[in-house]
């Protein structure tokens, strides 16, 4: 419960600080936000704070930027980025719109302005049993999943345990709509990168981590495809200060209103970033403005679902979610109750 | 002055307001502590950290009902700073219960020796909702047996409403700086003469060598009349070490532990003809309690409509959560939700129009008229017929009522005029938030005849007169005569010495933004006037004590409110588009004061319709959100057009206004679901899942 807070120069030095043996438990620590949750709830104690925060560029609206590539154009931007510069980025509109919608309307804009975009990625899950220190949860090295006989009316329908979080980031199925790729560099300093669908495993896999990056690992850039044709659409209880209860993502490639290739993933529907390849093929040459033939192909993201008793509402909501990401991705209103009516 | 429409808080220029509307003497007054409250400068209790400052903090049960198995005294004894660790209990009946204390030199070696006690709890099962151990209502008696079987319809429903937390932004706290002989005690208190009374015996000292200061309150509700746990503890370690000493609790504390509005469940077998006339029938209410077994009620029927014969039962119902406390209203939000709602249904059931059949069933003239100005307001005749929408967004419009009855209190205040021309209004009752300052110097510099600026108005101390604790919505109706009378007992004794030196007659003389006038002619300005007193300071006393005095209110603070909203009945969202909000409460002193409690109410009442639940782990009792992040409450973005509609016909004396604007928005709101879906949601809070299934119900046509 007392800890050194180290201003590492570079990302190279705070990797080699997380992987310095003579400490505890080394934390990073970027906008703070999680990690100071964390601390105020007595889940974590380390005693050394890594503060990458110092190592942000200096430039104005966050470093971002676009770039030509041989396979085509890129939005590259700082890791350090935060979900305000994100959502106000005439680059990110322009270029990959679903990843400034990701985070536009995510918790607050005291939250947003410091908030980052690793810190977004990196950050644990919102599951109230994880947060409560005396649950000793699968996470925390128990062995029960406290929601499946609890209180889940907001975990996963998706993944089938053993853990039924889902994953708290917004941003991580934005990127993996966007062909993501997340640069980061070891104690060694070797630079890495690692596409964004391969950031996160299956609590089967690793239950007391979401992600799969090492633990010397320091996240410096990250990258998305150039994809004008997607959206994000989230539904939430409250408007203000609340984590959605489903949302999509998707990205399409549309020949006039036709679609000619879709890609479709989900939040809050499962302990990861949840693929939707069914809907994906069902959505191919489907015409955008074929309400019937759209309401049919996103049913198809719903069939594998497995509810539990209080979180039945998510099946439901799921197949709302994606069409709303599929209108605001062809660049029409959602239809919702904040954008006019149907 | 500048142009009034400038000062309006709310969204209503002043032309544009309809008839009937309150034009008071004040009609622009910020809250005297307005800017102090903004920019942090106001010292709030929480604020008082002291040189030589002791912190102590509660050892809790962590489950809905555990035993203490084990648990290291010495290892947290030892830990740098820890000045003691003890424990009194070794079982917890609910989560948050206290079985021990630890006392610390600072707030981290308070929390590194919680962590060091290493408490482990063996958990049993607990009982986490009112509906885990509730009794079968009483049977039906003869005479409502006969008067539903004579009913050409028997309407049955029943209602939930969840556990909702007062939810202080300001945590429950209490500072006490002991100097060793004296001590002043910082409260965060809805009852500074509470305190006053309950310090006493835990701080070891008599009345006169302290004193109790309250000067700001983030928010009570109802939660802050008593010391509490952590008041007792404060001044008892205080008392002990003859040190400054903080107990505040934290933000799940604040959830667990220090009261709540109860869960309610009522149900309805009402008999019905077909031309609407309610027979009569069975209310039976339940109210879950928590951990004690009583202060459960549900005020269903309230007592605003005409029901017939009503056969009316309630039972508490205790399990294994925190105990309540009063909260805003206790036991009308949760049963005007279930009433409104159930008026409702049993007005679609017989095709009458919801506004319609409210004039005929209201007991209340005075609502009957506000009826059709909200009808008006609202805009009701854009109300489609309940269920025949068939759009993914679907509007519904709602309507509630609600009263509050003439609660008195005793209080004293003065007004005192210095030599200098400044001037103290004194009483020692605390502003919760409402605005009681303000009111307070309004009254004082109007009835005195100076300027509000020369006015200092000096609140929130055991040492100035004795002023009520604010709950039953009394501080205002109560205080406001006593400051009256101080002001004119004030103006008189200084008009007396005026006339006196310069030989004139007192009844000739008036006192007037200042000045000493006779007849049209000013004779003195202020500063002069103030010369005549005798003494350096004039005290000007007033007393209320509720009974046969010409500036109490007669009757009730009555209102309804009306909703406008809007389902998206693909995903169960609802978004409330618009409130209006009629209110009586007498004379209304400080406009915008006022107004702000109207909208604060709506605020709270949409809170607790559309989000807030006390939510109980069904398997281990432990409270799963005991923040602000799950514990949702409404938010600046699901804020809707809320305009206060202040009703002054026939309204006089200052009269109670903070509780009933929270009282009938719930029922509104529920009401509107109803008008938008054709299916009422009868549980609280109104969230998607809700929403949705209530559409399943329907055979989904959405």
């Amino acid at each position: 419960m007392s800890f050194a807070i180290a201003r590492p120069t570079s990302h190279e030095h705070a990797a080699r600080l997380l992987a310095d043996g003579s400490y505890r438990l080394p934390v990073l620590k970027a906008g703070g936000m999680d990690v100071v949750d964390h601390l105020k709830e007595n889940l974590i104690d380390p005693d050394l704070l890594v503060d990458v925060q110092p190592l942000r560029p200096d430039e104005p609206g966050g470093a971002i930027h676009h770039i030509e590539t041989e396979n085509g154009g890129r939005v590259v931007f700082d890791a350090s980025t935060t979900m305000t510069e994100l959502a106000e980025s005439e680059v990110v509109r322009e270029h990959c719109p679903v990843v400034g919608q990701s985070v536009a309307d995510a918790a607050t804009p005291q939250v947003r302005n410091v908030a980052t975009a690793a810190g977004n990625l990196l950050q644990r899950p919102r599951c109230w049993y994880y947060r409560r220190k005396q649950f000793d949860c699968l996470k925390k090295g128990g062995s029960t999943c406290y929601a499946v006989e609890g209180e889940n009316r907001y975990h996963a329908i998706f993944g089938d345990g053993p853990c039924y979080i889902v994953h708290p980031s917004n941003l991580a199925p934005a990127l993996n709509v966007s062909d993501g790729v997340v640069h980061w560099v070891n104690r060694d300093g070797e630079s890495h990168r690692t596409p964004s669908r391969d950031l996160f495993h299956s609590p089967r896999e690793d239950v007391e981590s979401e992600h799969t990056l090492p633990n010397d690992a320091v996240i410096t850039r990250i990258e998305v495809a150039d994809r004008p044709a997607s959206g994000f659409y989230a539904v939430k209880e409250k408007q203000s200060f609340d984590w959605p209860l489903v949302f999509a993502c998707v990205q399409l490639d549309l020949d006039g209103d036709r679609i000619e290739s879709a890609d479709v993933w989900a939040g809050a529907v499962a302990p990861v970033p949840w693929p939707l390849p069914d809907v994906a093929e069902a959505l191919r040459g489907v015409r955008i403005t074929d309400a019937g033939a759209v309401r049919e192909a996103c049913a198809n993201a719903i069939r594998d679902a497995r509810p539990m008793r209080d979180n039945g509402y998510k099946v439901k909501l799921l197949p709302v979610a994606i069409r709303r990401a599929i209108r605001r991705a062809s660049g029409r209103p959602a239809h919702d109750l904040f954008d006019g009516e149907e | 002055m500048a142009d009034e429409t400038t000062h309006l808080p709310t969204h209503m220029p002043i032309e544009n307001r309809p008839r009937n509307i309150s034009r008071s003497v004040n009609d622009h007054t910020s809250r005297l502590d307005g800017v102090a409250k903004v920019t942090g400068r106001a010292a709030y209790t929480r604020d008082r950290y002291l040189d030589n400052q002791l912190f102590a903090g509660f050892i809790r049960c962590p489950w809905g009902q555990a035993r203490l198995e084990s648990f290291d005294r010495e290892r947290a004894l030892e830990v740098d700073g820890v000045v003691e660790v003890e424990l009194q209990g070794r079982s917890g009946e609910y989560h948050g219960d206290i079985v021990g204390h630890i006392v610390a030199e600072s707030k981290p070696a308070l929390r590194r020796a919680m962590n060091a006690l290493g408490a482990t709890w063996r958990r049993r099962p607990s009982l986490t909702r009112l509906e885990d151990d509730m009794d079968d209502p009483p049977d039906v008696n003869a005479a409502t047996r006969d008067l539903l079987s004579e009913a050409e319809h028997v309407f049955e429903a029943t209602y939930t409403t969840p556990v909702q937390t007062h939810a202080c932004l300001e945590t429950h706290v209490l500072v006490v700086d002991h100097d060793g002989e004296r001590a002043t005690v910082y409260a965060s208190t809805q009852g500074t003469s509470v305190v006053n009374e309950q310090v006493a015996e835990p701080l070891d000292l008599p009345q006169s060598k302290y004193e109790v200061v309250c000067e700001y309150v983030g928010g009570g509700f109802g939660s802050k009349f008593p010391i509490g746990r952590e008041g007792q503890l404060a001044a008892s370690i205080a008392a002990k070490y003859k040190r400054p000493v903080m107990c505040d609790l934290d933000r799940a504390e604040e959830h667990l532990d220090t009261g709540n509005r109860p869960s309610s469940r009522s149900t309805v077998r009402i008999g019905v003809n077909e031309d609407g006339t309610i027979l009569g029938g069975r209310i039976h209410t339940w109210g879950g309690t928590g951990v004690v077994q009583r202060g459960g009620g549900v005020r269903f029927p309230s007592g605003r409509f005409d029901f017939g014969e009503i056969q009316k039962s309630h039972h508490d119902v205790s399990f294994n959560g925190g105990a309540p406390r009063p909260m805003r209203a206790p036991g009308h939000p949760q049963g005007a939700f279930a009433e409104e709602l159930m008026v409702d249904e049993i007005a679609e059931l017989v095709g009458v129009d919801p506004v319609e059949y409210r004039k005929r069933l209201d007991t209340s003239d005075a609502r009957r008229e506000m009826y059709d100005l909200g009808a008006e307001l609202i805009g009701w005749n854009q109300r489609e017929a309940t269920g025949e929408q068939r759009r993914a967004i679907r509007r519904g419009f709602g309507v509630g009522s609600t009263t509050w009855g003439p609660n008195r209190s005793n209080a004293e205040c003065e007004v005192v005029i210095h030599q200098d021309g400044s001037v103290e209004a004194r009483t020692g009752t605390q502003d919760i938030g409402t605005g009681q300052k303000t009111i307070m110097g309004v009254l004082a510099a109007e009835h005195l005849g100076v300027p509000l600026r020369n006015v200092e108005v000096r609140i929130g101390r055991s040492t100035l007169p004795a002023g009520p604790p604010s709950g039953g919505s009394v501080t205002a109706p109560g205080t406001s005569p006593a400051m009256i009378d101080a002001a004119h007992d004030a103006r008189r004794q200084l008009l007396d010495a005026i006339a006196e030196q310069e030989d004139l007659n007192a009844d000739d003389l008036r006192l007037e933004g200042g000045n000493v006038y006779r007849g049209d002619e000013r004779i003195l300005e202020w500063s002069r006037a103030v010369r005549r007193m005798r003494n350096d300071r004039i005290t000007g006393r007033g007393r209320s004590t509720g009974r046969d005095d010409p500036h109490w209110g007669e009757g009730h603070s009555d209102g309804v409110q009306f909703v406008s909203l809007s389902v998206d009945v693909e995903t169960g969202m609802i978004r409330v588009d618009k409130v209006i909000a009629i209110q009586s409460c007498g004379r209304v002193v400080a406009r915008k004061t006022a107004e702000s409690q109207i909208i604060g109410g709506v605020i709270q009442g949409l809170s607790f319709a559309l989000y807030e639940e006390k939510l109980l782990d069904r398997w281990t009792g432990a409270m799963v959100n005991p923040d602000l992040e799950m514990y949702k409450i409404l938010g600046s973005r699901d804020m809707p057009h809320i305009v206060p509609v202040l009703w002054d016909k026939g309204q006089s004396g200052v009269r109670s206004l903070g509780e009933p604007p929270v009282i009938p928005t719930a029922g509104a709101v529920a009401g509107a679901v109803f008008n938008a879906l054709g299916r009422p949601v009868r549980d609280l809070p109104l969230t998607p899942d809700k929403v949705l299934a209530a559409l399943d119900s329907q055979g989904g046509d959405a």
